[in-house]
């Protein structure tokens, strides 16, 4: 295969159609007065982390793409761009996707990349798009090297996961109920979505699917939303500012303070950068853990059902 | 897609739907009850027993007398965020309060108060 293949940058290309769906969903709820709700502030900043993660793509981008081309001649190894290929690569890169992101919930070091895309209180298409400033620094791209090593091109490794984050921005929306019962079997939804979303203690770690749900099903992290519990959405702490800054870095910020503050032993400042988020030395934090425990121990009622398991 | 369009259609594309939301009334900030400044509080601290709420006059925040101690809810866009106040530092301003919670993430909130309630609220975070 030719090293100059190249395919559009999807992400790039999708903006008008992600800034006309925000209005049409905008107005949808607007006339309905239903299927969720509209912030200036939480709406604003979240189309920023859109667009500084766009701008942190243009600009570091290079460095993961370096390591792509480097594998890629290593590797003896090419699958082509037929048909075929393309759909087999998109499915790993979703698995691939589905283990990214589930690091991301349970390694700090990956969840201060993460954590943003969790910051807002609301759901809509606009939290789709407030996305990481700081993916380069979780150094996740590494686990899309076995991706090029068998044989794929970075340039349609790259094409498929920008496909994957497109189809991810339709299901951030409260408009859409259920799909039907075969497309929830299968596919990732906005109901799935909004459970991944909630900072209730029953949703906390689930449905880490990118496009395909059935690796949550596969790997015991799926919980259906459930019409007894509405979803809460944000973070367990949630933020007190709308300053793309703070939102963008302010995990990282709790890294460094937590990790070098006196008195630790070298594996309690590790585990302050890569323990699952709510880790603390001295116990005084929660992890989704003791969050689930401490709500069973106020209902008890809600042992053995989803997310309680 | 070329640099300047791309630049175009996200700065346009960001100031209309700001524009949009703002004129359409999305941007007001939620009111408070005691029963809502409570529940706030719970959303965040679900252990804690609530003895006590006092809602700010203009409905914006409020102060909780809760089990872990003192603590403040404030209208956070159409959202509430709630903090304990046991390390907050307190700023007299033209409107009222100041509030700092030496918090990365949540570093201070501006509170509209009157003369007499400031002066009263700043005793109950603060009891001397
Ligand atoms: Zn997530
Ligand atoms: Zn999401």
């Amino acid at each position: 295969m030719t090293d100059t293949l190249s395919y559009p940058d999807v992400t790039q290309w999708a903006v008008p159609f992600f800034i006309l769906a925000i209005l049409g969903e905008f107005a949808w709820i607007a006339i309905k007065g239903r299927g969720g709700r509209y912030e200036t502030r939480d709406a604003v900043t979240s189309l920023i982390m859109g667009a500084g993660s766009v701008a942190s793509g243009i600009v570091l981008g290079f460095l993961a793409w370096g390591f792509f081309k480097w594998l890629w001649v290593l590797t003896p190894l090419d699958l082509g761009t037929s048909l075929a290929a393309i759909i087999i690569c998109f499915v790993l890169d979703d698995l691939r996707y589905y283990w990214v992101h589930r690091f991301g919930h349970r390694i700090r070091w990956v969840w201060a990349s993460h954590v943003n895309h969790h910051s807002s209180q609301h759901y809509n298409l606009t939290t789709a798009l407030r996305q990481t400033w700081t993916g380069t620094f979780s150094l996740v791209m590494l686990i899309r090297a076995p991706l090029v090593l068998i044989g794929f091109h970075p340039a349609l490794v790259l094409f498929v996961s920008g496909i994957n984050l497109i189809y991810q921005f339709w299901i951030h929306t409260e408009a859409i109920g259920k799909m039907p019962r075969w497309f929830e079997a299968v596919m990732n939804t906005p109901s799935h979505h909004r459970v991944h979303h909630g900072r209730n203690a029953r949703y906390l770690d689930c449905n880490y699917a990118g496009v395909f749900i059935i690796w949550d099903k596969m790997f015991g992290t799926f919980v259906p939303e459930q019409d007894s519990e509405a979803v809460d959405y944000g973070l367990v702490h949630n933020l007190g500012s709308f300053n793309p800054l703070r939102v963008a870095f302010h995990e990282w910020v709790g890294i460094w303070k937590d990790a070098s503050q006196s008195g630790l032993t070298l594996r309690q400042r590790l585990a302050y950068m890569v323990a699952p988020p709510g880790y603390s030395h001295d116990g005084s934090r929660d992890t989704s853990q003791t969050l689930k425990e401490k709500h069973l121990a106020r209902h008890p009622e809600d042992a053995g059902t989803p997310g309680f398991n | 897609m070329p640099l300047e369009i791309l630049l175009a259609l996200v700065i346009g594309g960001i100031g209309v739907v700001t524009l949009l939301l703002h004129v359409t009334g999305r941007s007001e900030r939620a009111d408070l009850s005691d029963d809502t400044a409570g529940l706030a509080w719970l959303r965040q601290f679900p252990e804690d027993d609530i003895h006590q709420v006092l809602i700010s006059q203009d409905g914006h925040a409020a102060l909780l007398r809760t089990s872990q101690g003192m603590g403040l809810v404030w209208a956070f866009g159409a959202d509430t965020v709630a903090r304990p106040l046991a390390d907050c530092t307190l700023k007299n301003t033209a409107t009222g309060l100041r509030v700092s919670f030496h918090e990365f993430a949540a570093p201070t909130t501006r509170l509209i108060l009157t003369e007499t309630e400031r002066a009263n609220w700043r005793l109950l975070m603060k009891p001397a």
